[in-house]
């Protein structure tokens, strides 16, 4: 199934550093859900962040993507610094994300859900697109071309057409993929891809994002629950617990680190 | 019996013996039907765009009418008081993003309800301060007078103002199809954190949807004012369009025109032919019972794209 | 194998040379159509041929030479289609393998032929080809269409079939003459050419590869384009497997002797809708097939309005009335002629458009009985639907339906040029135009088919009716007696039993036994629906098929069985005692159906032992375990409790010996 000559590891002690955050604390009224937290994406990697339910890994990835503004600590992205963002300006940035519970267009077909993972794309001016045919209808050609290539690639022909409220739960959670990808991100954010699904779909969704990963060179950041799952397809696992990081590294040692045994893989043996 | 046959036989009897004066009813109607589609669809696009009840839609026609007339008291020529009250609806739309919406977002959708309802308020507050409250005359040379097609009396200005509520349609309906800005507005409708995380400025597009529907109220502001004056009434009519979004469908602006004519032909004909029976005034209710008994049946309305949980 | 030729009327006897006089005269005629991207993409024969000779070059320069064979393996793809045409030009033989076939089927098939090249799709046939190559030391060159996931991979005998293309191109860029020379190579071809070798899964033992020869195979197409009036109009969809013989004659023969056009669905997934947007004119399936489509159909009429559904029923109930009347043109009653008008516009005309069947012409079933009312169902809303039987070894076309004289218990007179003859034990054997060369790299076996005479043994027990009509009643060696004498033909019985919607799949057992038995598979489909309108809950196939309704229900399916069998004099006596349900669905991964999904009935009885000893001892419950293979090649046990019940039977209707 996967492609065996090149692993992507080499190419993670090499690439240049994509993502940093540093020293991130987040607070709801009372509640600390990160404190202090550090950790780096490198470009072309797959970076996992696990941890128990209610570690903090969302919020860490809100933080990233912008929906929450962390009270401390800097991220910075491609070298730039920021704080305060707003999530649509951050996405333009290049950083595309998936959610844990599918937020899809649930009114609208799977293409057009994919095409508007192109709006940020779009260049024309909106006001002129009305009067202007030309230019517009040749930009959208184009739109609808990349989005094809990956429904073609995600293999969701069969769905096009069909509005998404009435897809399957895992064909959705594929759907909402294929709309980040739409984006060209040069980050991808996944909130527990594998969540809720069948082995069967599993499997697929794990081809899907090592496929990403190979053949569009697309960094990733992933939240997972499934340890297995963690393990086999990232080159660096971030850990989190009640908000502290308390590991990171490449899965066999974060494997092997006693504190997460402790908090972690112990609780999910049991 | 004979109340059974003055209410279910006598009124078809009169329709018969005059059919002319029928039609010159049924168009009344359709008049005053499109009226209440003009507020009717301001409420449908901010609907489709943020599933929000905008309840200061009425207040916004006021507000647009009042600002017209007073732009034109200042002397203004009219395509400059036109084009002064459509900055000043853009700026009031943007300021009801910064102020009102914006530290909402992600809130449940009752409490941006109530907020419109305080929005209402302080709009109408505003204008009463900004304007005075007398009952203003406003006339942009809209034309008056009627004609006859064969023996049917048509009123001029009835036409210009279904008119423009076409045009208008035609103009929403196309910039929202063809543009991206529909796609990213059907988005924002549906999620607003996913619409986000697509790169969407989601409070842009409020912005421009408050603006469209500001845009709305002033034409729909013009028309009632054309015909009853500006006055603070004009906040009630906000009213009748709730029935006309309840039987069209909330998201639907075919739907808004379409239930208008339904409820201005409804009531002008109940209220001609059944009225006197009912103690006259039926206008004042016919068009919430037939709101009512729809929704027993087709809760998602007659264009409506689902059935609604949002308010 | 010098054996005598068929006379080629049009003077083409190879397949590339049918391409040349295609793309001379219907050069901008469309010849292949593959949905790429969410857009029919289409290629004209001119292009075709552009197509297949650039790739045939590119063969040339990677070494490929006179009698080499290539394996094609994958999906419906105008590439692979090409790659049939290109191998023959250069004198090569094409050998097309299933493409889910496991390691094992897969491996025997390439190293009995000795390919020395593989033409594959994508990534998950080069995977499975790197995997068995050191069984396979004869195979040079893997060329695969699909890149996707393949960058990395070592190229040394990997190519991409575009680069494989391009060579082949700037070999043409670079000399001219390149063409014609490959045209002199194409030339050297005639009728004795091998044209393709197909393996059959066969329901027994290895694969066996049928050659076919080229003057016999465009001979055979010739007489069934004939036959169907078919024409470069044509259009049909090429969804069957690459492999089987129907795909080969029907997609591939067909389309080049008459020159229609061919379209690839776009996936498996989507094959109903771009069965649609196609619409084709010449339409195959097998009897499953147009089951599964009514069943669909049936299951969304059952979510329509009310007034829809009635409406629905009831033109359906005029059209099986008088439906096949009057497409035979039989006398019908004016009235009926009349609502039959109103139903085709309201609801015959819509639902074929829904199933992409609108401008069907000539469709054919074929390769299990197709169910009498599955039949009638299709052939009442005005489609063509006809039968045809045949095998690899005849190239396809032995008997069928001519228009007009279609029946659903018959397939059809024999078609022109073939010799049909019963032998003693009711067998049946041909002489036929396309008929087979031989099975390749196997003498013996090719002697055990082949009569004195010459004719060869279907291995198929029929008989011819009194219109000249061929029934086919069971596979030869598989009919046989009770012991109390009673004729027991299995298939006759199982096909019955199939014809319920609820049933998917049956086995019947009896040769020398004191009754008949049947296992059986639900139809999960049909099933799970009817059990959701009943509010039957249930987790998985198994615990849905141990539900003792399902049995009450399934058991009344039989007994509705064992009269009408009963009504026959013949079968009275192998009426169905016992029965079961199996815990889990006969599945090819298993070994328990062939890949054209036929029951291996000695596999069955041999996995399911303590099953049959059960259904013989009288006992009512049966305990065992079963080994399964998940879609991923894992393995694991499979343990239940089956429950076997009596059925009642009945009296034979009138009492007679049972007749030899």
């Amino acid at each position: 199934m996967r492609a065996p000559a090149t692993e992507a590891a080499n190419a993670t002690e090499t690439g240049k550093t994509v993502l940093s955050a540093e020293n991130i604390s987040l607070t709801f009224g009372g509640l600390k859900a990160l404190r202090d937290v550090s950790f780096d994406v490198k470009k072309g990697e797959i970076r996992a962040i696990i941890g128990p339910n209610g570690a903090g890994k969302t919020s860490m990835l809100n933080c990233i993507n912008g929906f929450y503004h962390p009270q401390e600590g800097t991220i910075t992205f491609k070298g730039v610094a920021r704080r305060r963002a707003r999530p649509d300006r951050i996405a333009r940035q290049g950083i595309a994300r998936t959610f844990q519970n599918v937020a899809l267009f649930k009114g609208m077909s799977t293409l057009d859900n994919i095409m508007t993972g192109r709006l940020t794309k779009m260049h024309t001016n909106f006001l002129l697109q009305a009067i202007y045919w030309g230019p517009n209808q040749r930009e959208e050609i184009a739109h609808r071309e990349v989005c094809e290539r990956i429904i073609d690639f995600l293999e969701i022909e069969h769905i096009r057409n069909t509005p998404v409220g009435r897809l399957p739960y895992g064909l959705q959670k594929r759907v909402e993929l294929a709309r980040a990808l739409a984006m060209e991100p040069d980050l991808l954010l996944l909130d527990e891809p594998m969540a809720g699904m069948n082995l069967e779909e599993k499997q697929d969704m794990c081809r899907f994002i090592l496929d990403t990963n190979h053949q569009l060179g697309t960094t990733i950041v992933l939240i997972e629950h499934d340890m297995g799952v963690v393990m086999d397809l990232s080159d660096r696992v971030a850990v989190l617990d009640y908000g502290n990081l308390i590991a990171d590294g490449r899965p066999d040692d974060v494997q092997s680190d006693q504190r997460v045994i402790d908090a972690y893989l112990g609780v999910s043996h049991q | 019996m004979q109340v059974l046959f003055d209410f279910l036989i006598g009124p078809f009897f009169q329709i018969f013996e005059a059919p002319i004066f029928f039609v010159e009813v049924v168009i009344g109607g359709m008049a005053a039907g499109i009226m209440y589609a003009l507020v009717a669809i301001g409420f449908a696009v901010i609907f489709k765009a943020s599933g929000i009840v905008n309840f200061a839609q009425g207040a916004m026609v006021l507000f647009a009418g009042l600002t017209l007339v007073g732009f034109l008291q200042m002397g203004a020529p009219l395509w400059l008081a036109l084009i002064a009250t459509v900055v000043v609806m853009v700026a009031l739309a943007y300021a009801v993003e910064r102020v009102v919406l914006g530290p909402l977002v992600n809130q449940p959708l009752i409490v941006l309800f109530m907020a419109t309802i305080g929005l209402s308020f302080v709009i109408e507050g505003f204008g009463e301060l900004a304007w005075g409250s007398d009952v203003h005359r406003l006339d942009v040379g809209l034309p008056r007078g009627s004609f006859f097609v064969g023996d049917i009396m048509i009123d001029r200005f009835h036409l210009v103002a279904a008119g423009s509520a076409g045009a208008l349609v035609v103009a929403i309906v196309l910039f929202m199809q063809y543009t991206k800005f529909g796609r990213a507005l059907r988005a924002v409708a549906d999620d607003h954190q996913a619409a986000l995380s697509v790169g969407i400025p989601l409070r842009m597009i409020w912005v421009i949807t408050w603006s469209i529907a500001g845009v709305i109220a002033l034409v729909a502001g013009v028309m009632w004012g054309t015909q009853a004056g500006i006055q603070f009434s004009l906040v009630l009519i906000a009213f009748k369009a709730l029935p006309v979004l309840i039987l069209g469908g909330f998201n639907s602006i075919t739907g808004a025109i379409v239930a208008g004519l339904i409820i201005g032909v409804g009531e002008t004909v109940f209220e001609v032919y059944w009225g006197q029976m009912m103690g006259g005034a039926t206008e004042n209710w016919f068009a919430y019972v037939v709101a009512m008994i729809f929704l027993f049946f087709r809760p998602q309305g007659l264009f409506g794209e689902r059935i609604i949980e949002r308010v | 194998m010098a054996q005598d030729v068929p006379a080629v009327a049009g003077g083409e006897d190879t397949f590339p040379k049918l391409l040349l006089r295609n793309a001379r005269d219907f050069t901008s005629r469309p010849a292949m159509r593959e949905k790429d991207y969410g857009i029919w993409q289409s290629w004209t024969w001119g292009e075709a041929l552009e197509e297949v000779r650039a790739l045939a070059i590119g063969l040339a320069e990677l070494g490929f030479v006179r009698g080499d064979k290539v394996a094609i393996i994958g999906a419906n793809r105008p590439q692979l289609y090409w790659t049939f045409c290109a191998a023959q030009s250069l004198g090569g033989v094409p050998v097309p393998v299933y493409k889910d076939s496991v390691a094992e089927e897969m491996a025997f098939v390439l190293d009995h032929a000795e390919v020395r090249f593989a033409v594959v799709e994508d990534q998950e046939q080069v995977d499975k080809l790197l995997l068995l190559s050191d069984r396979l030391p004869k195979l040079e060159h893997v060329i695969y269409k699909d890149e996707r996931g393949l960058g990395d991979y070592d190229h040394t005998r990997l190519h991409a079939f575009a680069s494989v293309q391009d060579a082949g191109r700037s070999a043409i860029q670079k000399d001219a003459s390149a063409i014609a020379e490959w045209e002199k190579e194409l030339s050297r071809g005639g009728p004795d050419d091998i044209s393709v070798i197909l393996y059959t899964s066969g329901t027994t033992g290895q694969s066996k590869g049928v050659i076919i020869g080229s003057g016999r195979a465009i001979a055979a197409a010739r007489d069934t384009v004939a036959f169907d009036k078919l024409n470069e109009h044509d259009e049909a969809l090429a969804y069957l497997p690459l492999a089987w013989v129907g795909d080969f004659y029907l997609n591939f023969a067909q389309a080049m002797v008459a020159g229609f056009c061919v379209s690839c669905p776009e996936s498996e997934d989507t094959l109903l809708q771009d069965l649609r947007e196609i619409g084709p004119t010449f339409y195959f399936a097998p009897p499953r097939i147009f089951e599964n489509l009514l069943t669909t159909v049936s299951i969304r009429m059952e979510d329509a309005s009310a007034a829809k559904r009635r409406m629905f029923h009831y033109f359906l109930g005029v059209a099986r009335r008088v439906g096949e009347d009057i497409l035979n043109g039989r006398p019908v009653p004016l009235k009926d002629r009349v609502l039959y008008g109103i139903g085709r516009w309201l609801v015959y005309e819509p639902l074929k458009n829904v199933l992409g069947f609108s401008r069907v012409r000539v469709a054919y079933t074929a390769g299990e009985a197709i169910g009498p009312d599955l039949f009638a169902f299709y052939r009442s809303l005005g489609m063509n639907l006809k039968q045809l039987y045949g095998q690899t070894e005849a190239f396809l076309y032995l008997t069928a339906h001519p228009d007009g004289q279609i029946r659903a218990d018959t397939v059809g007179p024999p078609m022109p040029n073939v010799e049909l003859k019963i032998a003693e034990g009711g067998e049946i054997l041909f002489k036929c135009p396309g008929m087979f060369v031989g099975y390749f790299r196997d003498e013996g076996r090719t002697r055990e088919v082949l009569s004195e005479d010459g004719y060869v043994k279907t291995g198929d027990a029929g008989f011819f009716d009194s219109e000249g009509h061929l029934r086919i009643v069971d596979r030869a060696k598989d009919v046989g007696h009770l012991n109390d004498g009673t004729l027991y033909a299995p298939k006759y019985i199982e096909n019955k039993l199939k014809f319920f919607p609820n049933i998917r799949e049956a086995v019947a057992f009896g040769h020398e036994r004191d009754f008949v038995a049947v296992f059986l598979n639900i139809d999960l489909n049909a099933v799970s629906y009817w059990a959701e309108r009943n509010n039957i809950s249930y987790g998985s196939y198994q615990e849905l098929a141990a539900n003792p309704k399902v049995y009450d229900m399934i058991e009344q399916h039989i007994v509705e069985t064992n009269q009408d069998l009963a009504s026959e004099p013949e079968m009275a006596g192998a009426q169905i005692h016992r029965f079961l349900i199996l815990h889990k669905e006969l599945d090819p991964d298993d070994g328990e159906l062939t890949r054209t999904q036929k029951v291996r009935r000695g596999y069955i009885a041999e996995r399911y032992q303590p099953l049959i000893d059960a259904l013989y001892s009288g006992a009512t419950s049966q305990y065992i375990e079963t080994e399964v293979t998940f879609e991923d090649g894992r393995k694991g046990m499979l343990r239940a409790d089956v429950e076997i019940r009596d059925v009642k039977t009945f009296p034979v209707a009138k009492q007679k010996e049972a007749a030899e």
